[in-house]
């Protein structure tokens, strides 16, 4: 049914599509075999096209996860606006027909011998693979920190999962009821959606202000090196609103150390370490890659991005420069930005393109200038919506959408829009 | 903005709204037929639309105003006070013509049939 629903509707709207479409995109004939390690968000989205645009190859994908998480509603339920049930579906729902699923995790990825191994011991082989196995959140990378601690103590993480946004939701609710001083930052490593932090900043100052009791707390953010925001002028202009809300901000403060009991965090800085007391903290995890790709040779082998084990890739192609057969997609990949829903949207038509235009023969063209995209929540119904790319320069979609505006359009596409556009994205339409 | 071309917004659309996307479409349709037996009946019966169309005009004003300063911003889980630059107020606004166009349809069906049914008694 959903499928001629969806055949129905593109039929009629295509002849007003001049040209552009994803559903116009071009085919292969190729029988290649083609393995995704990894269900998300770039998995799905990768196993739609490449179902769709290369109708003779094998198309496996390889993931023990059967739940699937809309990972930027996270902030949403974290505010206390969504349900964890908002931001949770199947996998099963968005695969698509003809893609073989074999649910089990990647043990080992062997290049060398262009295979996979998976955790129940089945070698799989493959003439093209597209890595898309996520990161992984690494809480016990803070001294004290446990994900089981979420909700208790006074600690929030949305990053965790649904279960554990509501969680915090619950937390900063009985935060804002005690008040005192909370504490929120973000770790040194590459991490997804690096706006979440301020969102979650910006989320509990409203909802004080709204509950009259913004006068009991002290809000803290701990940024991790000398900026809140790696973009020049997002910076300026968080700094700005932050300093407008009586935001205290510490600069190249990183977390490393909790004490729950004590409710106290010791920071790292350049000038030594550095213990503060909170009623409240929201810990973001350092992020790392999966240890199967850690422990693989896929991983840049020198430079920033190789410490925590990125798939070493092109940044314009994705492709990996040892393995060409190998290309990364999503959090894993190692370049310098995108890891966001919004860079998946963008990464995944390059990739799949230049696979369809090489083997049909022709030279692949497309290229990923990095486009990220994060609609800045700063308070309930107003949102930024900052996007950029590798450069940091601002790329807004919108012309008519000020960038560095709070605006209830950027809120308004945040809360209604993106969930849409992520879904046709999983199902290869966006 | 270039991406989004008509075929991949009806897809955003679809799985933005589901089921309720087809039921607005399929309400449209009727309406758009209610109108259009309501115009057919007005010239039968030698009415001008003149008075269904300022009756419907007048109401789906009040509703548009009513929709953009209750329905739309509860719908995106806020309140009017969200709004702050005139985009803003241009995008409620539109967002505000869906609600209010049903309205105004309804009034204009009703006026006509009460103008075309009191040519015919007289």
């Amino acid at each position: 049914m959903e499928r001629r629903v969806f055949l129905a509707g593109a039929a009629a709207l295509a002849a007003s599509a001049a040209s552009g479409s994803a559903a116009l995109a071009q085919t292969s004939d190729a029988r290649a075999r083609i393995v995704i390690a990894g269900a998300g968000a770039a998995g799905l989205a990768l196993a739609a096209r490449l179902r769709r645009q290369m109708p003779k190859a094998t198309v496996i994908l390889i993931d023990a996860k059967k739940e699937h998480h809309f990972q930027p509603g996270f902030t949403l339920v974290a505010a206390g606006l969504w349900s964890p049930a908002d931001v949770t579906e199947r996998n099963a729902d968005y695969l698509p027909r003809g893609v073989e699923w074999i649910e089990q995790a990647v043990a080992e990825f062997d290049p060398d011998g262009k295979a996979v191994v998976t955790t129940g011991g089945q070698r799989v082989a493959y003439d093209f693979l597209f890595v898309a196995t996520g990161l992984m959140l690494d809480y016990r990378a803070v001294a004290g920190m446990d994900a089981a601690l979420i909700g208790k103590e006074g600690i929030a993480s949305i990053y965790a999962g649904p279960a554990q946004a509501a969680a915090s939701a619950a937390a900063i609710d009985r935060f804002i009821e005690t008040g005192g001083v909370g504490l929120f930052g973000r770790p040194a490593s590459e991490m997804k959606c690096a706006g979440a932090p301020l969102k979650v900043t910006f989320v509990t100052d409203d909802k004080a202000r709204r509950r009259g009791r913004r006068g009991a707390l002290k809000l803290v953010y701990n940024a991790h090196n000398p900026a809140v925001f790696a973009v020049p002028p997002v910076h300026d202009k968080v700094k700005a609103l932050f300093a407008g809300r009586d935001i205290a901000v510490n600069y190249s403060h990183v977390l490393k150390a909790i004490d729950p009991g004590a409710k106290r965090a010791t920071y790292a800085t350049p000038a030594g370490d550095v213990t503060l007391d909170y009623d409240f903290i929201h810990v973001v995890p350092p992020m790392r890659a999966p240890d199967a790709v850690r422990n693989s040779p896929l991983p840049w082998r020198e430079g920033p991005l190789a410490v925590d084990g990125w798939v070493e890739a092109e940044k314009a192609t994705l492709r990996h420069p040892r393995y060409p057969e190998v290309f990364s997609v999503g959090d894993i990949a190692g370049v310098p930005r995108g890891k966001t829903a919004a860079s998946v949207k963008w990464q995944v038509p390059v990739v799949v393109d230049n696979l369809i235009a090489e083997t049909a023969g022709r030279t692949p063209r497309q290229t990923y200038n990095g486009y990220t995209s994060c609609p800045m929540v700063t308070a309930i119904g107003k949102a930024m919506l900052i996007e950029f790319d590798y450069d940091g320069k601002l790329t807004p979609s919108f012309p008519f959408i000020a960038p560095l505006e709070e605006l209830w359009v950027s809120w308004l596409i945040e809360e209604k829009g993106l969930k849409g556009t992520y879904r046709a994205m999983l199902r290869g339409r966006a | 903005m270039s991406d989004f071309n008509p075929v991949t917004l009806f897809f955003i659309l679809h799985e933005t709204f589901g089921a309720w996307l087809w039921l607005l479409i399929g309400l449209a349709l009727v309406l758009a037929a209610g109108i259009a037996v309501s115009v057919m009946r007005l010239r039968r019966a030698g009415r001008p639309p003149l008075r269904p169309m300022t009756a419907a005009l007048m109401i789906g004003t009040v509703a548009t105003a009513l929709a953009t300063a209750f329905i739309v911003p509860r719908w995106t889980l806020t309140d009017i006070g969200a709004f702050g630059a005139a985009i803003d107020y241009l995008v409620a606004v539109l967002l505000a013509l869906i609600p209010a166009a049903v309205v105004a349809s309804l009034v204009f069906m009703m006026a006509a049939r009460r103008c075309a049914s009191r040519h015919a008694a007289g």
